[in-house]
């Protein structure tokens, strides 16, 4: 038992250094778009609050095999280990633990869901369709029709979705929310640019030929470019 | 002999008459009607229906059945057949369920090596941006392809472990049903022909999901893809009705359902989610084959089928995906189960020790098998089904990772004390446990929606998948080969080479899908024939060559098995009995296994995992044990 204990001492110890080390590793090897839209925030939050979990977690059953594989490799002998069978009490704390951690996250996921999705009454609605290959967006309150996107900046943007054709997929990587376009519905997403530039716009769910080429351009502007372009597709949209 | 005597043959041969007879039918019907004589794909799809029916009349697989009808009895025949030499057997209906679990075994690495050759294929389209020598069209018909063929494979690999593993380690004498698990096996056998054939046809182009509206627009491959899968789901779902009855029915005297080695209880598991899910992917696939044979718009929400029918629209794009993800999330855990089981029985036999909670253990397996029925919709976060249905399939997600996470502190507590041994199958078994455990632990991430929102449909779902499935079924599996290799030829493999290949094999896999997951962060795709070389801050090539490479590392330590297989399965030294010093019961008869396995029935006399126990029995036959 006291020789279990130290076993134990040790393998706590490197099992914290061992959760420092790889969530440094991943840290620095899982390279995020740059995060361009308000919704990044509480997402990447959440996604490094599971790094630390992932690095925790293997830490905890990597460390813990690798060193009993090193302590009680066989000898040479032809002997058997030790006699046990189990033990109820440990089986039901990593039952029970376990569990409380997840209704943790399955929690503050529900929060940042709900507030994600709620609708915002400020916001600018933009319609875009999915067909094969392209996308089509159109401006309801301008009328105007592009095939490029272009939002203003700091804006709550609802985008109301819908496909001609076949499930397509509204991602721009940097704005890490998506949605599928499905035909004979409307579907919802919404975020908040805050970094003007331009960004690709991807399909993201399978589509056919060209599925891999179905991109669209968007391009973030400050309020003025945005008055001032939309003025413009106005006054095409007139002659 | 000519090459007839073989059952598989004739069967081939009946396939081809099949589908001629099936298409001479639709162009009678078509006639009849009045309409142009030929249409291809009403023609191929009756075809295809009437070719599996075919094939199994021309290999004999119904037989039996047929001459019951007529009140002709038809006794079991044991052993090799008479007037042929014996290895025709392993061609032809056999009843024994050692021949059908190699016959599974085989067929599913015959598949694993087609599979593997066409994602090999696309993977070195990959390694480069910019498209090198794939079109659009044929590259997604590829990743479909290697997804499916791996689905094929990976259930053949089940049923050939299960087949070949339940009735020895119950000491029982057969399958409860011996005609029955022959069926199984041969339905597979038109099942992966029609699916192969599908890419002479036009291909299908919608990957392994096959989600409509596309997968009812494309070519004509579509149809035969649908019916391979109709035939291997049959497969499925007889196959594992025979496991519940053996398992439930056949076990010996004493041998309570806690003291069954606990493969069986993985496999009782898996059966029974095979029994009760496999229906839903066929009627999803089934319902579109019908959509677009007959023009009911199932799945149709306007006019996608144009002028061609009167009956269009009225239907619902994202119903298929709950009744396709009802089946294939479940799925997912046959694929792994049986595996995890492997590696619960292993683990005991290298580490010298009983397997740490075996009850947990057990009913873990359980828990997953039901838990799993109730998350489907985490593959439909952003399908457009309704906001509020992404919570509570959120909460039933992150609870599978309970039961999970009991099996891998079960496994440490087997080996935290033991004597490790270090042999092959040892190796592969702890490769398992670090690849699935890769696996396991990027799924919350997946099932939180929020970070599922960059995650979904991107490069990283590859790599989760592939972690899993890699872990939970093709570890344990090559753990399982080399394992029961001596049980099954006599003979030992080559340890040195099996060494070799598993430490090509493991870091490999480690690159392999760590960067999948890597440049899906980085954010691409999944399925796209090229991808952004400026992703990653440019960085995406490098990791794309990488797995790349990786990937051809796994595949050279498969040939390597495969080669060690096959030089060690005659010549090989003699492997004795026991040479693993095991307790289950296969290990206590003879190598290989006679024609009747065991020659006397079995008492159970403890438990299946007392290591470290002296004089602890756990089987004894009556004629040697009952002083
Ligand atoms: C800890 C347990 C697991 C969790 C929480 C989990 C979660 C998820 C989630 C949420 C997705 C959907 C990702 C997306 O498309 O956005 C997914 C995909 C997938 N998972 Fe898991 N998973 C777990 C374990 C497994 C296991 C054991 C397997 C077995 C092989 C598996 C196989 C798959 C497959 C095949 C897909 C992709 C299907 C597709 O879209 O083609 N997962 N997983
Ligand atoms: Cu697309
Ligand atoms: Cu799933």
């Amino acid at each position: 038992m006291a020789k279990n204990r130290r076993h134990f001492g040790i393998v706590t110890v490197l099992i914290v250094i061992c959760t420092f080390v790889v969530y440094w590793v991943l840290d620095s090897v899982l390279l995020k778009p740059a995060a361009a839209v308000l919704e990044a925030g509480p997402i990447d939050y959440l996604f490094d609050l599971h790094i630390w979990l992932i690095a925790f977690l293997f830490a905890l059953v990597a460390v813990f095999m690798c060193y009993a594989l090193i302590v009680f490799r066989a000898r040479g002998d032809e002997g058997d280990g030790e006699h046990i069978h189990g033990n109820g009490t440990l089986e039901i704390i990593w039952t029970v633990v376990p569990c409380f951690v997840v209704i943790y996250f399955a929690w503050i996921s529900t929060t940042m869901l709900i507030d994600l999705s709620r609708p915002n009454p400020d916001e600018y609605v933009v319609n875009a369709e999915g067909r094969q290959w392209s996308w089509l967006f159109t401006y309801p309150e301008s009328g105007a029709v592009t095939p490029d996107l272009v939002l203003p900046v700091d804006t709550p943007i609802r985008m109301d979705l819908t496909s001609d054709d076949v499930l397509h997929n509204f991602w721009v990587p940097e704005f890490r929310v998506k949605q599928d376009t499905v035909p004979g519905m409307v579907t919802h997403v919404r975020f908040t640019p805050t970094i003007i530039g331009d960004y690709v716009l991807r399909c993201a769910e399978l589509c056919g030929t060209n599925h891999s080429g179905m991109l669209a351009t968007v391009r973030v502007v400050s309020a003025e470019d945005f008055q001032l372009w939309q003025s413009e597709q106005l006054a095409q949209v007139q002659e | 002999m000519s090459l007839f005597t073989l059952g598989i043959a004739r069967g081939l041969l009946g396939q081809v008459l099949g589908m001629v007879i099936g298409m001479l039918l639709t162009c009678a019907v078509r006639i009849l009607l009045g309409w142009e004589a030929w249409a291809a794909e009403p023609a191929w799809t009756v075809g295809a229906v009437c070719s599996i029916i075919g094939f199994l009349l021309g290999v004999g697989s119904l037989d039996d059945w047929l001459k019951w009808t007529k009140g002709i009895p038809t006794p079991l025949h044991h052993g090799p057949p008479v007037d042929k030499p014996a290895w025709t057997r392993y061609f032809s209906v056999d009843y024994n369920h050692k021949v059908i679990g190699v016959q599974y075994t085989v067929w599913g690495i015959l598949l694993l090596m087609v599979g593997g050759t066409v994602a090999m294929i696309f993977r070195t389209e990959l390694a480069r941006s910019g498209l090198q020598f794939l079109g659009l069209d044929l590259y997604n018909s590829f990743i479909g392809m290697h997804g499916m063929i791996m689905i094929f494979a990976i259930l053949l690999g089940v049923g050939g472990m299960a087949n070949y593993l339940v009735p020895l380690m119950i000491g029982a004498e057969d399958m409860a049903f011996p005609r029955l698990n022959a069926l199984g096996f041969w339905f597979n056998v038109p099942g992966s022909v029609l699916l192969l054939l599908s890419l002479f046809v036009g291909g299908w182009d919608a990957g392994w999901t096959a989600y409509p509206p596309l997968s009812a627009r494309g070519p004509i491959g579509y149809q035969l893809f649908f019916l391979g899968v109709f035939a291997i789901g049959l497969s499925s779902i007889v196959g594992s009705l025979n496991l519940l009855v053996t398992l439930l029915r056949m076990r010996p005297e004493g041998m309570s359902l806690f003291r069954m080695p606990i493969f069986c209880w993985a496999v009782f598991a898996t059966s029974l989610i095979q029994l009760t899910a496999t229906q839903l992917i066929g009627t999803s696939f089934l319902m579109v084959s019908v959509q677009r044979a007959l023009g009911m718009g199932f799945f149709d929400p306007r006019g996608i089928l144009g002028e061609v029918s009167p009956m269009v629209g009225g239907g619902d794009p994202v119903l298929f995906q709950h009744l396709f993800w009802f089946y294939s999330h479940p799925a997912v855990y046959i694929f792994v189960l049986p595996g995890l089981g492997i590696v619960s029985e292993l683990l005991p036999v290298f580490s010298r020790k009983p397997l740490f909670g075996y009850k947990w253990i057990a009913l873990s397996s359980m828990a997953i098998a039901i838990v799993g029925f109730l998350v489907w919709g985490h593959h439909m976060f952003v399908s457009g089904y309704n906001d509020i249905l992404r919570i509570p399939f959120m909460y039933a997600t992150l609870l599978v990772a309970i039961p999970t996470g009991v099996k891998f502190f079960s496994w440490l507590g087997t080996i935290w004390g033991g004597k490790v041994h270090f042999d092959t199958p040892m190796l592969f078994v702890l490769g398992a446990i670090s690849v699935f455990l890769i696996g396991g632990l990027t799924g919350p991430i997946l099932a939180t929606v929020p970070t599922d929102f960059p995650l979904h449909d991107s490069y990283f779902v590859v790599g989760h998948f592939h972690a899993t499935m890699f872990g939970g079924f093709v570890f344990p599996f090559f753990a399982a080969l080399y394992y029961w290799f001596p049980k099954v030829t006599g003979r030992m493999y080559n340890e040195t080479l099996g060494k070799i290949h598993f430490f090509i094999m493991t870091p490999a896999f480690w690159v392999q899908t760590l960067g999948q997951m890597g440049v899906g962060v980085m954010g691409m795709r999944r399925r796209i024939a090229d991808y952004d070389p400026t992703l990653g801050a440019g960085q995406i090539e490098s990791w794309q060559l990488a797995v790349t490479i990786a990937g051809f590392a796994i595949a050279f330590g498969v040939m390597l098995m495969l080669w060690n297989f096959f030089q060690n399965a005659e010549v090989g030294a003699a492997a004795g009995d026991n040479p693993w010093r095991s307790r289950s019961p296969e290990w206590q008869i003879p190598s290989p296994v006679p024609e009747h396995s065991f020659p006397a029935p079995l008492h159970v006399v403890g438990e299946p995992y007392d290591y470290g126990l002296a004089d602890a029995g756990y089987v004894t036959t009556a004629s040697t044990g009952d002083d």
